[in-house]
């Protein structure tokens, strides 16, 4: 091509391209005076061509072929220019082109991203929940807090194993055993959730602590957005386990109530055909009908609980009190099987309130065999008295035989 | 640098805050005071623009970092990030080098 097409042919046609550029172009002498600039640089700059021209600007000395410098307008505002640095002549001399460019706009919106970022980070760090989100691969790409937190006080404290750059699917594979069936039963999961055969895949696991039962959801989802990925969740389900497991105790309990409520209605009809004037049993909550009694009566409850929980710790230790003699003393108050359930409650309650888990959850365990007890003594109670009544001379019932 | 040693140098470095383009430049020229100009009295001044602006347009300052040796004379005055080697950073402010 004739190089008359590709360059400029004089200098007018030159400084014609270089008025029209957009970006600000400098023209400092080896003492940094500004030579030359167009409009657009007295435009970054704030100021007037003329008022530049002659003027110091400095001589620009930059690690690398660019650097970022802040402008100074003289109302006091600044821009954020990228500054580039060419040597050439001018007038004959050794001088530099400078271009300056306003990047301000583009700090703005990068620091836009970082703060969108960063309130993202947020969201994800005020999370409880355990978070990664992993490639395609199974490499670990981010991780939140809770995450990291966790990690470090199981075991992890560098995230050597959990953290970010290390590969999930060989720690699942290490961590549960490479041939145990729970190992391959999550890998799978992980592999279909990334292929898309499972929108979702949920295993729920123990991880006990040595001195706290634990149980974990893995909850594992792809991740949304255009990188093929995956979003591992790991939740503490310790809590929604117990609440679980005292909703079935209390639906265990429940129906043992039924049982017992139906023997001891079996129990007092025979009773009052023995006798009419006998008043009937359930006549009231025993909380309110003898308040003394259920206040003994809980005293005495918490007394076995606390003895059965010490015999647990310590097999040698030898029970003093016995159920059957508190089964007995509810007895001999017309007590009801709800009654004692009430008072199995209380206890309960009250012996749980402060105490460490760990011991509530023994509570709970030696309350579930004692209240099972006791609804037995005061069922024999019961049906001893009944058998006395039945044998009484005179009683109808056993005339009738 | 011809002539004879300076027997004291005067250094002012005008930034804007104290962003991590300033505090670069000023971690730069402190270094090299406590290396290079050991041997001299060096006195390091910095102006923040933005607190000081009525100094920065009586110096006529148009960007930081600017950098100002105002002695010994005659003054010298740079602009940039500075993060050039030490030597080539002297030679632009026509201080001399030791080459310790």
């Amino acid at each position: 091509m004739d190089d008359s097409l590709r360059y400029p042919t004089d200098d007018f046609q030159l400084r014609e391209i270089v008025a029209a550029n957009a970006d600000g172009i400098i023209v400092v002498d080896s003492d940094g005076l500004v030579r030359f600039l167009n409009p657009a640089a007295a435009e970054i700059l704030g100021r007037r061509v003329d008022d530049l021209i002659g003027q110091i600007f400095g001589f620009p000395v930059l690690r690398g072929e660019r650097a970022e410098i802040d402008l100074l307008h003289p109302d006091g505002a600044s821009q954020v220019a990228e500054m580039r640095v060419v040597d050439t002549e001018w007038d004959g001399t050794p001088a530099q082109l400078i271009s300056l460019r306003d990047i301000t706009e583009h700090r703005r919106a990068q620091q836009a991203l970082r703060d969108a970022e960063a309130f993202n980070w947020a969201i994800l760090n005020s999370l409880t929940v355990h978070l990664a989100v992993l490639d395609a691969n199974g490499m670990i790409i981010a991780v939140n807090e809770s995450w990291c937190d966790f990690a470090r006080a199981n075991g992890d404290p560098e995230l050597r194993y959990t953290g970010v750059g290390v590969n999930y699917f060989t720690v699942c594979q290490h961590a549960m055993g490479l041939d145990s069936e729970e190992g391959t039963i999550t890998l799978d999961g992980m592999r279909a959730v990334l292929e898309g055969r499972l929108a979702s895949f949920e295993l729920e696991y123990p991880c006990h602590a040595p001195h706290e039962e634990r149980w974990f959801v893995l909850r594992v989802v792809p991740l949304r957005g255009t990188r093929p990925g995956l979003v591992v969740s790991h939740t503490n389900v310790t809590e929604h386990r117990r609440l679980s497991e005292a909703a079935a105790e209390a639906r265990m309990l429940r129906a043992r109530l039924s049982e017992f409520e139906r023997e001891l209605r079996d129990v007092d009809v025979r009773s009052r055909e023995r006798s009419q004037n006998k008043r009937p049993l359930a006549g009231g909550v025993l909380r309110q009908r003898l308040p003394d009694v259920f206040r003994h009566a809980l005293t005495f409850y918490k007394q076995l609980l606390e003895e059965s929980l010490r015999h647990r710790a310590q097999p040698d230790y030898a029970i003093e009190q016995d159920p059957r003699e508190l089964g007995e003393y509810l007895g001999n108050h017309d007590a009801t099987a709800r009654d004692v359930i009430e008072v199995h409650l209380a206890s309960v309650r009250a012996a749980s309130a402060n105490a460490p888990q760990v011991k509530q959850q023994a509570y709970l365990e030696e309350g579930r065999l004692l209240v099972l007890e006791l609804m037995g003594h005061l069922a024999s109670y019961y049906r001893a008295r009944l058998m006395t009544l039945l044998n009484e001379p005179g009683s109808p019932v056993s005339e009738q035989r | 640098m011809n002539g004879p040693a300076p027997s004291k140098i005067v250094l002012h470095l005008y930034v804007a805050g104290r962003s991590p383009r300033a505090e670069r430049a000023i971690a730069t020229l402190r270094r090299l005071c406590e290396r290079e100009l050991a041997r001299y009295e060096c006195d390091l001044v910095i102006i923040d623009v933005l607190a000081d602006p009525q100094q920065a347009e009586a110096r006529k300052i148009l960007a930081t970092p600017t950098l100002i040796k105002e002695f010994p004379e005659p003054p010298r005055r740079i602009i940039g990030d500075l993060g050039v080697p030490p030597e080539e950073l002297l030679a632009a402010l026509n201080l001399p080098y030791d080459g310790l």
